[in-house]
């Protein structure tokens, strides 16, 4: 469906209407030669600018080439990357798997009791735009510098996320599928089990997805902070020791581990859903 | 300016999709005289729509070659041309008058100068008291009338119509059939006029163009005479049954 | 309407504060662990007369808003070349992506190496962070624009500049409106993080300040402030979209 709207999309852009023979490329290998030539030219860009930089005594001075940054990469993934990896996926995996439970549940009390709703949707609203990087100092304060500390705050931002999710899901049932659910002469359980749970696992599992990213993000935060293992906190002593190399080298963990995690759990997604496909990429339409 | 002479010349045209090529059109071609009305019908999906985007330039042919006056169309913007669309595509953040100014100030009007021509348009189709209004306040029908007001303000040699009628309410299609000779009186532009309404296409066209199933090839062209468009006549009613038999319906089917 | 917007969740609040002091009572908390709600209450009272204070909230809006308009505007631009053209769409796709997924927060030991604590490397970090959000959405809602209407310009005699900026542009803001309210939200909790680890003003260095010294009511107080500036934010950038865009 969105492929065959964004066929036609703009027709100013006519090239994207694609006539036989009026260009040699299939689309697919035109993606990969532009896609390679973009990621060419940014560490190209990249190099430059690391050459450029390295005799100036400016602020960017230290700016590490593509090189060194691969070299402490490989390093870094050949030695600790496992063991902090293992241990800020261990919080991560804690605090989200609790904070979607945890969210479904209360989602499903404010979203289906009417006088529980409209008592403490207000507050959850209240509470909603404080992020939970906001809860870092109290976090700390609570529960100290360890694991509980920043399983909490994970489990604290997936819960903000899918909360929304979960109370859209569970009370917005499509009017067809209620009369039918009436005409079929469905019981209050029955409709809950069958109608109201399954519209809202759907949207949960969305929610669950979309706070993936805001759940690590906050493993990262939590553990620039208050940590001793993970990632984050290898960042922070590499950071300590002035090593920019490092730190980039540590930054690309981060993103590649983000990057893996949506992917598998896209695909579980699509695998659980197969009737609403999520996109693989947000922008590029091949 | 009067119309201009719109020529296909072996028209040739496929769609990348999902599945791989779809062909739309094959070996197209046919002339329509300056001034003429030349209404295409066939079976829906037959690409008559596409037709329209490669008079307009909004697409590339893949083989052959689009005429206008002689010369091949260009891709992009075309002076000579306007178009009124299945879907009026109203700019919503823009009301109706501004709506239909905004294609002469495009081409070089001065703004007051397009909103007097924008008014004058609206008086004629008969939309004079909703200058103002937002197209979310409109009506279908009012809607389509502004995009007919837009396409005609441009005073177009060339007209490109895609079932301007098609979702409007019976009793104002009618009327505005009925308006529609009218309308082009003003400068008889040449019109391409695509719809799946046989009917639409005898009592409006000079010429029928036949299409056939996906991928779509002229099957016939049917001239229309004059007294071809009393509906109460016998030559009407063998018209009828004579594009409707070209489409795969016999005229049982619709008596 | 009065008793379901005012009334209920008032008492969603009351209830709220009543476990807060009855778990404090209960447990016996000291008031470094969680002081009572009306100690919270003071504090913020306190807070909103201090110099020191205000100083730390226009220090952080300031980083913000810098960030947030460099950041946006420049979102936004890249965003609209990526809409509008497919070759550029192509090209800039891997690279967006990959950068994507580094959120922001992992550049906050980099920014610091490079820019100390100034405030450059925080408005540099939101830039980032609105940055990302804005070029998605914009290059997303450019593609989806009505096809209809690309057309009707076209036809009306639009090149591809003047397609892009009277119709696109127009058709895609509501879209981006939106877009740049969640990335506010981002952008400004950024500015908190990057303050907690290093910075020397702002409400993140409030904060942690307070959380060291065990000042648990100016913490929860400050994570108040955070939140309502974050809302204040948000339901300004509503109030001016919708000041813009009310065709709809």
């Amino acid at each position: 469906m969105r492929r065959a709207i964004l066929t036609t999309a703009s027709t100013a852009d006519t090239s994207r209407t694609v006539a036989p023979g009026a260009r040699g490329l299939s689309p697919r290998a035109l993606a990969w030669i532009l896609g390679g030539a973009g990621m060419l030219g940014t560490i190209v860009l990249w190099s430059l600018l690391s050459h450029a930089l390295a005799g100036g005594g400016g602020v960017i001075s230290r700016l590490p080439g593509p090189l060194l940054v691969a070299r402490n990469l490989a390093k870094y993934v050949t030695h600790d990357f496992a063991r902090d990896l293992a241990s800020s996926l261990e919080v991560f995996a804690a605090g989200w798997l609790g904070g979607v439970v945890f969210a479904t549940f209360i989602g499903l009390l404010l979203g289906r009791v009417q006088w529980l709703g409209n008592i403490f949707l207000p507050v959850v609203e209240a509470i909603r735009p404080v992020s939970s990087i906001a809860w870092v100092p109290l976090s700390i304060v609570w529960f100290g510098f360890g694991f509980t500390s920043k399983a909490f705050l994970v489990g604290l931002a997936v819960f903000l996320v899918v909360i929304v999710y979960a109370i859209d899901g569970c009370s917005r049932i499509p009017a067809d599928l209620a009369r039918t659910a009436t005409m079929l002469g469905m019981n209050g359980w029955q409709r809950f089990r069958s109608l109201v749970l399954p519209g809202t696992l759907v949207e949960v599992l969305t929610g669950a997805r979309v706070s993936l990213m805001s759940g690590w993000g906050t493993v990262i935060v939590a553990e620039l902070i208050a940590a001793n293992s993970g990632l984050g906190a290898h960042l922070i002593a590499v950071q300590q020791s002035y090593d920019v190399a490092a730190v980039v080298a540590t930054m690309i963990c981060f993103g590649l581990s983000g990057f893996a995690m949506n992917a598998i759990f896209t695909r579980v997604e699509n695998r659980l859903l197969p009737w609403r496909q999520v996109e693989r990429s947000v922008i590029s339409d091949e | 300016m009067a119309g201009g002479d719109l020529v296909f010349d072996r028209i040739s045209h496929s769609y990348a999709t999902a599945s791989g090529r779809t062909d739309v059109l094959d070996d197209v071609s046919f002339r329509v005289e300056p001034g003429s009305v030349a209404c295409v019908v066939g079976p829906s999906g037959c690409g008559k729509s596409t037709l329209l985007s490669l008079a307009a330039g909004l697409l590339r042919p893949a083989r052959g070659a689009v005429r206008w006056d002689g010369a091949e169309v260009r891709m992009g913007p075309n002076a000579h041309l306007g178009m009124a669309f299945q879907q009026p595509g109203l700019f919503p953040w823009m009301n109706v008058r501004r709506n239909v100014a905004i294609g002469l100030t495009t081409r070089g009007k001065k703004k007051g100068e397009a909103l007097r021509i924008a008014d004058e348009f609206l008086d004629t189709v008969g939309l004079a008291d909703f200058k103002n209004a937002y197209p979310n306040e409109l009506s279908g029908g009012m809607a389509q009338r502004v995009g007919i007001a837009r396409a005609l303000a441009l005073r177009p040699r060339l007209l490109l119509l895609d079932e301007p009628f098609a979702a409007v309410d019976a009793f104002t299609r009618i009327k505005l059939q009925q308006e529609f000779n009218a309308l082009l009186k003003l400068n008889r532009p040449t019109v391409l006029f695509v719809t799946h309404d046989v009917s639409e296409a005898i009592l409006l066209g000079n010429i029928i163009i036949v299409m056939s199933h996906r991928p779509a090839r002229v099957v016939e062209l049917i001239p229309i005479a004059h007294e071809d468009r009393n509906r109460a006549s016998a030559a009407y009613a063998r018209k009828l049954a004579a594009t409707l038999a070209l489409l795969g319906v016999t005229a049982d089917a619709t008596s | 309407m009065l008793r379901n917007r005012v009334l209920l969740p008032l008492v969603g609040v009351l209830v709220v504060a009543a476990i807060w002091q009855v778990t404090l009572v209960a447990y016996r908390l000291p008031v470094i662990v969680l002081p009572p709600p009306l100690a919270v209450v003071e504090t913020l009272g306190e807070l909103l007369v201090t110099a020191s204070f205000w100083r730390d909230v226009g220090v952080s809006l300031y980083e913000f808003t810098a960030g947030y308009l460099l950041g946006g505007l420049s979102g936004i631009v890249v965003g609209m070349l990526i809409g509008e053209s497919r070759n550029f769409r192509l090209t800039a796709a891997p690279v967006i992506e990959s950068f994507r997924f580094v959120v922001p927060f992992a550049w906050i030991p980099l920014t610091i190496l490079w820019f100390g604590t100034s405030y450059t490397g925080k408005i540099l970090l939101v830039a980032y962070a609105v940055f990302f959000v804005m070029v998605v959405s914009t290059a997303r809602s450019i593609v989806q624009v009505e096809p209809t209407l690309s057309r009707v310009g076209t036809m009306l005699g639009m090149g591809r500049l003047a397609l892009a900026l009277n119709v696109h542009l127009h058709a895609a803001a509501p879209a981006i409106a939106s877009a740049a309210r969640a990335a506010a939200a981002i952008g400004w909790i950024a500015v908190v993080a990057a303050e907690y680890i290093g910075a020397s003003a702002g409400l993140g260095v409030m904060i942690t300040n307070a959380a060291s010294s065990l000042a648990t009511a100016t913490v929860i107080a400050g994570m108040v402030v955070i939140g309502i500036v974050g809302a204040l934010v948000s339901v300004s950038i509503k109030w001016l979209s919708r000041a813009y865009f009310d065709y709809r």
